[in-house]
């Protein structure tokens, strides 16, 4: 019921609308009734012999059914309106707060979760508020007035007549309440199946290449045979319930031929009054069925709606206080104060780090996975907060800040870049968007990417991403550092995770990270020598503990992780591909 | 100008119906074998049109009934003539009831079932097709063939039939009714029939486009929204939100103004066939309670029949019109459906082909060239010949690999190294020369015999959702838990599995998520142990992995490979120097063979390869 309440409240801002639209649904009801009122009334007139007086009857049906077209369309205007906005408002809101959640959350939820609750369990909620509840209270007036009508009119009819009714508003709850289940068990193991569909799309070199077409099969035809049987559960609720939904108003029909009928015979009321019951019953029988719909809509939005308050009720745990100054001037020195970190409640993953980085300098960090490199880097950015210790960049605690003034000062460069749908042009200036064409162009030149871009038809207005050009990670990469050129920053993050880039590739990037670094303060997380030998001063990261600090060869003396790491590791990882041109030119 | 337009417009007309025409043809053949996925169920299907015409004739009754009772009962003064209208009354209203139960349920069941042989047909199909097939066309849409599409033909098959029937049979019997009632009076309700049927279809033609530019537009919406939860990192890393938000709303406002005409049209057309039926009502009133006063033989039953008939006339043709959305998403998925259907494999087993014996594991390449757009163009088309050296991925291919020797494949991206290796598990045939295992050309050989014999480990160890020892004992059917065991043994992957909670039974997430990327390497390694090969083929993995977890993969891979004819795609060193032989590709041809020292001494492109990498790890 509080959840009910609260999912009112975003109707708030339409009262008006919502109000209007249920003045003209009562209205265009009220018309309506008038319609089998003076059918009767016309029908009585016949019997009487009253040919004169069938005109007016005829003109007053011709008159009712004008208002009430425009009373309808006036209606769904209004209400057509408030719903689109509310649509609207809920969606806005939605992404509104997901942009204000920090980014630990992201990584406790599945996108896919996160997008089900965005779209299906908001769409359900909007469906209720846009059109259900709309729904409702015009089924509501529908009965009451043609239910007052009834009674004023003729009140031992109108009670056996409506008798039935109450029965067709149960079995539409009912038949609402027993088949959200089934038709989500469907959903489930459609999920199920395209999963399945999934797998052996992508697994099919694996699938052929052993030979085993069979017992997949096999397997997808137990999944497919799944949602058959579950369908055929729903099926049977609704073979059973829409037409027994159906057939009770046709009951409220029996009764009054029944009972009305005697009572025409014996003369206790007109012809032309059981004809209008008729009608009225008749009018009855759709804004019926329509609020046993509505009420199951309200059921589903009230399950989403909790889903979607789930998410709305998360506070972001991670903003700078209101009025936070901007991070002051500085060279960027970096600090971390005895910092200790853990994802949720798992196992630190940085324990008791101090560091120092003076301004300017370059720092290699080097371990193996899940010794913390990526950790200690993102806290910079305060993209996490430590668990416990500080993190002080010239001077300033990170939190003390405001987070877009620290943000704006620190780049990520990483070979694995995230690229929107959008122009490369657009990409490029991620963080500035004021840039011009010819800074953007200048900032990718000095990336070494400006001749590739250059030459593609549509040039900087390339689209790429998931929907346009597919790019190697070597060029995604030197996007990243054009972006980074182009945002000026005060630290600079670099990360070469999964490069495996060819021999020239790697030297032009690494041309090109040299003209970024210059006079930044730096961090790498290194995985080859040949971006370690970029750095002043090497940090050995193991299991969340700096294991050793110093230069290429101090470490080689005074860290066996490190000869391990420099001696054997890293080198491997080293692929021998060449591109093509150059081996070309080398006589290959 | 302007009769110039017209001029020029009309032939271009006539040949966009003569496509339509066309097209339909196409369509015709289409819906033939949408339909013929029913003949199984034929016995069923005349049941479903029986009772759905049992249905439809006694939903009709109630009306004329009514009539009845007004004309028998009330006018006669016959309260017993009543009660017997009444029975019939609530009879029809139980037959109706009982045989919409049963129309509903053998609907969806005959149609339920017709879409799950569907989708198992398209499966099967999906598994006969050919690699190169599935290197055409993104996964995405193949998944969406047996899914959504599968899903909107559901909609025609069970929604869209029925309705078509039910609201056809309606109306006709309806008709029928009016006419054996009063002629005249029906003509005149038939009348407002034009007038409602131009008016539905424009209004469907026009809220089609209106409800397409919805659907574009919220698909946008969500395709942004899904971007940007992607891209998180990088939003919030650039600090970029607010643009974001704003992007957001203007995205969510034009979906909201294009949704606001469907709203426009939909107030224009539902409440304007309301007034139409109060029009005929009037009319008929008019004019037929005049006849009744004049006695024409108009009862004022019959007048009020014709006025409770004319309460629910448009339903059906309401109905009908609302189909045209359902036919069009219907038809457009039948189209995708079957197009691939129609898809041929790439390679096709011969007729007639030999099962493969037993190999010791010979490998030869004889005269091989391949490109993967087939036989290129011959002389004179564009002046280039034959063999042209453009648009082979492969070149010439003479390599004869000996029972048990590792051959490790070496060259830049794009010089061929995988596609030699899918030569060899016959996803390509090749376009010119022969492949052979122990001698057979393998095109004479059945998939089945030449796969069996064979190992493949892919470059990032992809496993199915299921346990380790599932996916284990994938390689082998019919392999026990202690085969499984085995098999991991014998790699070294064992280690790390017993270390799990559950070990075997540990369940392996979407696409491998709980496993490392080197464990799931170890796995992939003792699937393809457990089948035992004569011949293995390995794609080494790209992706990074800790100096343990390396050394164990090294470890595990020697073990793997003794014994067996190898060939690797190599990314490690430690492989290549590993490697009985070293082949060194580039633009699809074998440019270098040898040993590591061999090579090494040979001082051409290996060697230069090598100094490279030197000069790498050295900077």
């Amino acid at each position: 019921m509080k959840v009910f309440r609260r999912l009112l409240a975003f109707l708030a801002p339409y009262r008006g609308g919502v109000i209007v639209s249920f003045v003209l649904a009562a209205l265009a009801m009220v018309t309506g009734v008038l319609i089998p009122f003076l059918i009767g009334r016309a029908i009585d007139a016949v019997r009487v012999a009253d040919a004169t007086g069938l005109w007016p009857f005829a003109l007053a049906i011709v008159a009712a059914g004008v208002l009430r077209l425009g009373f309808s369309a006036a209606r769904r205007l209004v209400a057509g309106r408030v719903s689109l906005g509310v649509e609207y408002d809920l969606r806005n809101m939605m992404y509104r707060h997901l942009q204000s959640l920090e980014l630990a959350y992201f990584d406790s939820q599945q996108t896919g979760q996160l997008m089900s609750r965005a779209t299906v369990d908001l769409q359900a909620v909007r469906f209720f508020l846009g059109y259900g509840l709309i729904f409702i209270a015009q089924a509501l007036i529908a009965i009451a007035v043609s239910a007052a009508v009834m009674l004023a009119v003729n009140p031992g009819l109108a009670a056996v007549a409506l008798a039935p009714m109450p029965f067709v508003l149960w079995a539409a709850a009912r038949y609402g309440r027993l088949n959200r289940p089934a038709s989500q068990e469907v959903q489930q193991r459609i999920a199920e199946l395209t999963a399945d569909a999934e797998e052996n799309v992508s697994g099919v070199r694996v699938v052929k290449a052993f030979a085993q077409e069979a017992r997949q099969l096999t397997r997808f035809t137990a999944t497919v045979q799944r949602v058959f049987v579950q369908s055929m559960v729903s099926t049977r609720l609704r073979a059973y319930y829409n037409p027994l939904i159906g057939f009770l108003p046709n009951l409220s029909l029996g009764l009054i031929l029944l009972v009305g009928g005697r009572q025409a015979v014996a003369g206790t009321i007109t012809i032309g009054q059981f004809v209008a019951f008729y009608g009225y019953v008749l009018m009855l029988t759709a804004p019926i069925r329509t609020l046993g719909i509505a009420l199951g809509m309200a059921q589903r939005a009230v399950a989403s709606g909790t889903r979607v308050f789930e998410v709305l009720d998360r506070e972001p745990r991670l903003s700078s206080r209101a009025g936070a100054p901007p991070l002051p001037a500085g060279e960027g020195r970096v600090e971390l104060k005895r910092v200790t970190f853990a994802y949720e409640s798992a196992e630190p993953v940085l324990r008791d780090v101090d560091l120092d980085v003076a301004a300017g300098s370059t720092i290699a960090l080097v371990g193996g996975t899940g010794s913390g490199k990526t950790t200690l880097v993102t806290l910079l950015a305060r993209l996490y907060d430590p668990t416990a210790g500080r993190v002080l960049i010239d001077g300033s605690d990170v939190r003390d800040v405001a987070l877009d003034s620290l943000r704006g000062e620190i780049a990520f460069v990483s070979d694995d870049s995230f690229l929107f749908s959008a122009t490369v042009r657009e990409n490029i200036a991620y963080a500035r968007p004021e840039a011009t064409l010819d800074e953007v162009e200048r900032a990718a030149g000095r990336a070494g990417i400006h001749d590739f871009f250059s030459g593609l038809s549509d040039g900087y207005d390339t689209l790429v991403g998931e929907r346009g050009l597919t790019l190697s990670g070597g060029q995604r990469q030197r996007i990243a550092i054009a972006r980074a050129i182009l945002k000026q920053p005060r630290i600079l993050i670099l990360d070469d995770a999964t490069s495996s880039v060819d021999a020239s590739t790697e030297a032009e990037i690494k041309r090109a990270l040299g003209e970024v670094m210059r006079g930044r303060t730096t961090f790498v997380i290194a995985h080859r020598l040949s971006t370690i030998s970029l750095a002043d001063e090497i940090v050995v990261l193991e299991a969340g503990r700096i294991a050793a600090q110093g230069s290429h060869d101090q470490l080689l003396e005074r860290s066996e992780l490190y000869r391990e790491i420099a001696e054997k590791g890293l080198p491997d990882q080293v692929f021998l591909t060449r591109k093509e041109l150059e081996a070309e030119a080398a006589g290959l | 100008m302007s009769a110039q337009d017209s001029n020029g417009r009309a032939p271009g007309r006539l040949r966009s119906l003569w496509r339509i025409v066309r097209g339909e043809d196409r369509r015709a053949r289409k819906l033939r074998g949408l339909f013929e996925l029913l003949g199984p169920y034929r016995g069923r299907v005349i049941l479903m049109f029986v009772t759905l015409l049992v249905a439809v004739a006694a939903s009709l009754a109630p009306p004329y009934l009514a009539g009845r009772a007004v004309d028998d009962g009330i006018r006669a003064g016959n309260p017993d003539a009543l009660t017997v209208i009444v029975v019939v009354f609530v009879a029809a209203a139980i037959l109706n009831w009982g045989a919409s139960y049963a129309q509903t349920y053998l609907v969806n069941w005959v149609g339920q079932r017709a879409l799950q042989d569907l989708r198992l047909r398209i499966f099967r199909h999906l598994q006969r097709l050919s690699i190169g097939f599935y290197s055409r066309n993104r996964a995405g849409v193949l998944i969406s063939r047996m899914t959504n599409d599968v899903q909107a033909l559901d909609q025609l098959v069970t929604d869209g039939v029925a309705t078509l029937f039910a609201s056809t049979l309606t109306l006709i019997g309806t008709a029928a009714i009016l006419l054996f009632m009063d002629v005249e009076l029906a003509l005149i309700t038939f009348l407002v029939f034009p007038l409602l049927a131009v008016g539905s279809v424009a209004f469907r033609i026009a809220s089609a486009g209106a409800y397409r530019a919805t659907r574009e537009k919220i698909a946008l919406v969500t395709a942004y929204l899904q971007e940007t939860l992607a891209g998180v990192r990088v939003v919030r890393a650039f600090a970029q939100e607010p643009r974001h938000e704003r992007r957001f709303a203007e995205l969510n406002d034009e979906h909201r103004a294009v949704n606001m005409r469907t709203v426009h049209l939909n107030a224009a057309y539902f409440p304007a066939v309301e007034l139409l039926s109060a029009v005929a009502t009037a009319a008929i009133l008019i004019y037929g309670g005049r006849q009744v006063l004049a006695g024409d033989g108009v009862t004022l039953g019959v007048l009020v029949a014709f006025v409770f008939y004319l309460q629910s006339f448009f339903d059906p043709i309401q109905q009908l019109s609302q189909l045209y959305t359902t036919y069009q998403a219907g038809m457009a998925a039948l189209d995708k459906v079957f197009d691939l259907l129609d898809e041929e494999p790439d390679v096709v087993e011969r007729p007639g082909a030999r099962e493969l014996p037993p190999v010791r594991g010979e490998l030869r390449f004889e005269d091989v060239w391949f490109s993967y757009a087939g036989e290129p163009e011959p002389a004179g088309a564009n002046g280039a010949g034959p063999d042209d050296e453009t648009g082979w991925a492969l070149r010439d291919i003479d390599l004869v690999v000996p029972p048990g020797q590792t051959v490790a494949l070496v060259g830049s991206t794009g010089a061929g190294k995988s596609t030699l290796v899918k030569l060899v598990a016959r996803f390509y045939d090749p376009t010119r020369g022969r492949m052979l295992v122990d001698g057979h050309d393998l095109r004479e050989v059945t998939e089945r015999s030449l796969r069996s014999q064979l190992g493949v480990v892919p470059q990032e160890g992809f496993l199915f959702s299921g346990t380790i020892g599932e996916n284990i004992a994938f390689g082998r059917a019919g392999a026990t838990p202690e085969d499984v065991e085995a098999a991991a043994r014998a790699v070294g992957a064992d280690e790390f599995i017993l270390r799990l909670p559950e070990g075997y039974d540990s369940a392996v997430g979407e696409r491998g998520g709980h496993l490392s990327a080197g464990q799931r390497q170890l796995v992939a390694f003792a699937r393809a142990a457990i089948a035992d090969p004569r011949v293995l083929i390995l794609d080494e993995a790209t992706s990074n992995v800790d100096v343990h977890t390396e050394s164990r993969i090294e470890h595990g891979l020697r073990r793997l490979l003794a014994g067996r004819t190898a060939i690797v795609i190599a990314h490690r060193l430690s492989t290549i120097r590993g490697a009985g032989r070293i082949v060194v590709l580039d633009h699809g041809a074998i440019v270098e063979q040898g040993t590591h020292e061999e090579l090494l001494d040979a001082g051409a492109a290996y060697a230069a390869l090598y100094r490279d990498w030197a000069d790498q790890a050295a900077a």
